[in-house]
C-alpha cells in the first residue's frame, strides 16, 4: 500500500553511465565555484528523473501517505507524516554495521540500503520506521534532537533514509559527518529547527515543511514551527 | 627529492620560528618525515615552497601564530593565513578507503569523472581491506574483489590485498586494520592531509597532520580531483601536564575529555593535544629501545589512541604536534582545558554513550560477560604488552571469554615474538595462554562494529548464558574499542564498556568491570 506512492529521490544514483548527466555537470563545475555553489548541488536531485528503469512518476512527490496528492507538493514543499526520534541517533542505528555489505551506488544494494533503514533502533522505539515486508517507510519527515547522526562516517547512513523515502531531517543539531554526506549525496534535506521539536512532535503526525519560508507545520496539532535557513546549514560544514 | 635525514627515535622535528609570530610562519618550515619501513633508509624531507615576499601593507595583520591545524591546512591550500570559518579547496596528500566504503567510493568515483578516468595520482591512493574479512559473507568477499579489480585497473600502488582467508599469513600484502596500517607502513606523515573514508581517520593526528573522515561521495570526488572544499575548523586546546601513573593509559586520557566536552563538545572542530604528559606519551619507547622495528611506532601509538577516539566528541580532527616547546598564543584557540594527569583515575565509558564517564571503581559491581581487546583503539602492539603486563602482575587466570584481536599482521607477530619486560621472557601470547585467553584471532576490525553475524567475537546473544542476578540481564562486554552506541557490536541490548587494555584486563580476571590498581600496585 504505502510503498507503491514512494519516489525515486536522487536519480543520479541509479543511474550508471550517463556521464552527461546534468549532475555529472554540477559536481565538476563545483571545482570552479565558491561555495554558493553547493546549495546547486544539493538541488540537482530536483530536476525530473530520466532514468528508463524506473517507472515514471513524480520525483518530488513526498512519499506515502495515501492522501497525498502528487500535484499539493511543488520543489519547495514536502508533506507527509513524520517519525520522531531522540537525542544522539548514530549511524549504527540508522544502519546496523551488519548491512554494510551492500554498496550504495549499486541500484538493487542501494534499495536494499533504504528497506534496514533505521532497524538499529532500541526497543523503546515501539513503533516501527519501515512495516514489515515493506521496503520503504510511511514516514517521508525524520524529526530528531541533538548531534543526530553521530559516530561513522559512513555515507550509507543518509543514503538509507533516503532511500526508504525519507526526504527531509529536521533536527536540533547534526554531527559534522552526517550533515556533509547528506549535502554531497543529496540524500535528505539537513535542516536545523530553532528549538526541541522532538519534544513536541509524535510519530505519524502529518506535516508540511515548507523550505522557501522555512517553515514546518504540523497539521495534526496545528502548530508552527520556524527552521534555519538552508542556505547557512549548507556553509555550516 | 631533497636530501633524506633520519631522526633515530622516530620523531619529527618541525620548526616553527618563536621569534616571527607575528609575520607568516611560512617563511622556513621543514618536516623530517618518519622511515615507511624498518628496512628502509630511505627518508624524505620535505620543503614548503619559498615564500615570496609579502607585502608590508599585509604584514603586521597577523598577531597570532596558526594553530597546527590552521597551518597545515593553509600549506595544503596554498595560502599563507587562514581562519577558521573559511571553506578553502584542499590538496589531498593521501586518500584511503577500505572494503567496506571502498566500492561505493569506487562506484562514484566512475559515475562522476567517466567509465574511463584514471584517480588523480596512483600513488596517494592507498587501499586496505580490513572490516569484514574474516566471513563467509558472500557481498563482504565480493568487496574486496571490487577493490582488487580497481586497484589492478588502476595500478593502485597500495593495495593491502588478501585472497586467502584461510590464513591471514598467507597473504603477504594483507595488513589488516586501516588505521593502524596507515601508520605502520609510512602514510601519516606530519604536516601532511589525509582523508579516509573512515571516521577514526583522525587518528594519524598523532603524527602532526590534518586527518579526517568523509563520505564516499567525497572520496570519490578526491578520488578524481585530487582535493576537496574544507571547513577550516576552531581549534579547542587540551593541555595534559602531570606525571602519568602507571595504572593510566591514553585511553583513559580521551574517555576523561569526551567525559567533559559530551559526544558533540568538539563538533566541527579540531582538538589539539599538548602538554608535558603528552609529549612523554608511550613511556613504552624506552623498553622497546633496542627493537628498530617498533621504536618508531611504539612512541606513537599512546598518541594515536588519544586522537582516534577525537570523532566520538564530535571532532573534525585531532592533532598531536611534533615534540617542541613552541608557545603558540592561546587567542588563537576557542577554548582551552587543561588538565592535570597526576590526580585522574581509570574510566569506562558506560553504556550506551562514549560521553557516559565513570570510575572504573565505582564500577565494581558489574558482572561482565566477555571482555574485548581490538580494534584501531586499543589493538595495537603496546595495548597488548599493557594487558600483557596486568597478567603478569597477577598470575591469574581470567573469569570470562577473553578475545584477543590484533589489529594488523605486524601486531600479531609483535604479540608472538616480543618478550614482554619483567616476564623472563615470554611473549604476549604465551602469557594470554597462560591466563586462558582466546587464541589471538586474525587481524582486522573484528566486532569493533559487529559486523557480519560469523565475525569473530561479535555479540550475538541478547543475554547472557548465566543470568544469576539482576546486574547481568543482558550481555555485558568490557571493551578496548571507541564506540558503545546500541547494537555497536552485534545484537542491540548488549551493554559495552569502553576501557583502557589495563581496565580490559583486570576486568577479565575478576568478572566483574575492575580497576586496574587492584592488579598494578
Amino acid at each position: 500500500m504505502a510503498a507503491t506512492s514512494a519516489s525515486v529521490f536522487n536519480p543520479a544514483l541509479t543511474s550508471n553511465k550517463h556521464p552527461e548527466e546534468p549532475s555529472h555537470v554540477a559536481f565538476i563545475s563545483n571545482l570552479r565555484m565558491s561555495t554558493s555553489c553547493l546549495t546547486k548541488f544539493q538541488l540537482k536531485h530536483l530536476s525530473p528523473s530520466s532514468i528508463p528503469s524506473q517507472s515514471p512518476r513524480n520525483p518530488i512527490c513526498a512519499a506515502a501517505s495515501p492522501t497525498c496528492s502528487p500535484s499539493a507538493t511543488t520543489a519547495t514543499t514536502f508533506h507527509g507524516l513524520y517519525y520522531v526520534l531522540g537525542d544522539n541517533i548514530d549511524i549504527d542505528q540508522i544502519i546496523p554495521a551488519e548491512h554494510l555489505t551492500l554498496v550504495p551506488s549499486k541500484p538493487d544494494e542501494y534499495r536494499k540500503l533504504g528497506s534496514h533503514a533505521l532497524i538499529g533502533l532500541p526497543s523503546t522505539y515501539e513503533t516501527r520506521f519501515i512495516e514489515t515486508g515493506e521496503v520503504q517507510s510511511k514516514y517521508s519527515i525524520i524529526i530528531g534532537g541533538e548531534n543526530f547522526g553521530c559516530g561513522s562516517s559512513r555515507e550509507h547512513g543518509p543514503v538509507a533514509l533516503g532511500a526508504a523515502g525519507v526526504k527531509a531531517v529536521v533536527v536540533e543539531s547534526y554531527a559534522r559527518i552526517f550533515f556533509r554526506n547528506s549535502v554531497a549525496t543529496g540524500e535528505v534535506y539537513p535542516l536545523e529547527s530553532e528549538g526541541r521539536l522532538c519534544d513536541e512532535c509524535s510519530t505519524g503526525d502529518v506535516v508540511t515543511v515548507e523550505l522557501a519560508e522555512n517553515l514546518l507545520i504540523n497539521h495534526t496539532t496545528g502548530k508552527e514551527y520556524k527552521l534555519k535557513p538552508i542556505g547557512d546549514a549548507v556553509v555550516y560544514y | 627529492m631533497p636530501t633524506s635525514t633520519i631522526t633515530a627515535s622516530g620523531s619529527t622535528s618541525f620548526i616553527i620560528k618563536k621569534k616571527e609570530l607575528g609575520v607568516s610562519t611560512f617563511s622556513s618550515t621543514s618536516f623530517n618525515i618518519i622511515p615507511k619501513k624498518r628496512c628502509s633508509k630511505k627518508v624524505v624531507s620535505v620543503m614548503t615552497p619559498t615564500q615570496s615576499q609579502r607585502p608590508p601593507s599585509t604584514t603586521g595583520s597577523v598577531k597570532t601564530a596558526l594553530t597546527m591545524t590552521e597551518k597545515i591546512l593553509a600549506r595544503a591550500s596554498e595560502r599563507s593565513a587562514l581562519v577558521p570559518g573559511e571553506n578553502v579547496w584542499v590538496n589531498v596528500d593521501v586518500l584511503m578507503t577500505h572494503d567496506v566504503c571502498g566500492p561505493g567510493t569506487i562506484g562514484i568515483f566512475k559515475k562522476e569523472f567517466g567509465e574511463n578516468a584514471k584517480v588523480w595520482d596512483r600513488e596517494k591512493i592507498v587501499i586496505i581491506p580490513d572490516h569484514y574479512i574474516f566471513t563467509s559473507d558472500e557481498r563482504a568477499n565480493r568487496n574486496v574483489d571490487i577493490l582488487r579489480d580497481f586497484c589492478g585497473e588502476q595500478d593502485i600502488k597500495y593495495f593491502y590485498d588478501i585472497k586467502d582467508l584461510g590464513d591471514f599469513r598467507a597473504n603477504p600484502d594483507y595488513k589488516g586494520v586501516c588505521h593502524v596500517a596507515l601508520a605502520q607502513e609510512g602514510h601519516c606523515r606530519p604536516g601532511e592531509v589525509l582523508l579516509g573514508t573512515d571516521s577514526h581517520t583522525c587518528n594519524a593526528g598523532a603524527f602532526g597532520q590534518f586527518a579526517s573522515g568523509i563520505g564516499n561521495t567525497d572520496a570519490g570526488f578526491v578520488m578524481g580531483a585530487g582535493k576537496l572544499l574544507l571547513k577550516v575548523p576552531p581549534t579547542l586546546r587540551f593541555v595534559m601536564d602531570g606525571e602519568m601513573p602507571s595504572y593510566l593509559l591514553a585511553k583513559d586520557l580521551i574517555l576523561q575529555i569526551i567525559g567533559e566536552i559530551s559526544v558533540a563538545g568538539a563538533t566541527y572542530k579540531s582538538m589539539e593535544f599538548v602538554g608535558s604528559t603528552v609529549e612523554s606519551l608511550s613511556k613504552l619507547s624506552y623498553i622497546f629501545a633496542y627493537m628498530s622495528t617498533t621504536v618508531f611506532h611504539a612512541k606513537m601509538e599512546e598518541r594515536m589512541t588519544l586522537c582516534n577516539m577525537v570523532v566520538e566528541a564530535g571532532g573534525k580532527n585531532g592533532v598531536v604536534p611534533a615534540d617542541s616547546n613552541d608557545y603558540i598564543s592561546t587567542l588563537r584557540f576557542l577554548s582551552e582545558y587543561r588538565f592535570d594527569v597526576s590526580k585522574l583515575e581509570p574510566l569506562v565509558a558506560k553504556p550506551h554513550s562514549p560521553d557516559n564517564r565513570a570510575l572504573a571503581r565505582e564500577c565494581k559491581d558489574v558482572k561482565i560477560d566477555r571482555v574485548y581487546i581490538g580494534s584501531c583503539t586499543g589493538g595495537k602492539t603496546e595495548d597488548f604488552f599493557a594487558v600483557a603486563k596486568l597478567f603478569q602482575a597477577s598470575g591469574k587466570k581470567v573469569k570470562v571469554p577473553t578475545f584477543i584481536v590484533p589489529a594488523t599482521q605486524k601486531v600479531w607477530m609483535d604479540i608472538y615474538s616480543i618478550p614482554v619486560p619483567g616476564s623472563g621472557g615470554k611473549t604476549c601470547s604465551q602469557i594470554f595462554e597462560e591466563a586462558g585467553c582466546d587464541t589471538p584471532a586474525s587481524p582486522s576490525c573484528g566486532a569493533c562494529l559487529g559486523g557480519p553475524r560469523d565475525t569473530y567475537a561479535r555479540m550475538n546473544e541478547p543475554q547472557a548464558s548465566h543470568i544469576m542476578s539482576m546486574n547481568c540481564l543482558f550481555s555485558v562486554c568490557v571493551s578496548t574499542t571507541n564506540r558503545n552506541f546500541p547494537g555497536r557490536m552485534g545484537h542491540k541490548e548488549g551493554q559495552i564498556y569502553l576501557a583502557s587494555p589495563y581496565t580490559a584486563a583486570a576486568s577479565a580476571l575478576t568478572g566483574f568491570v575492575t580497576d586496574p590498581r587492584e592488579f598494578l600496585q
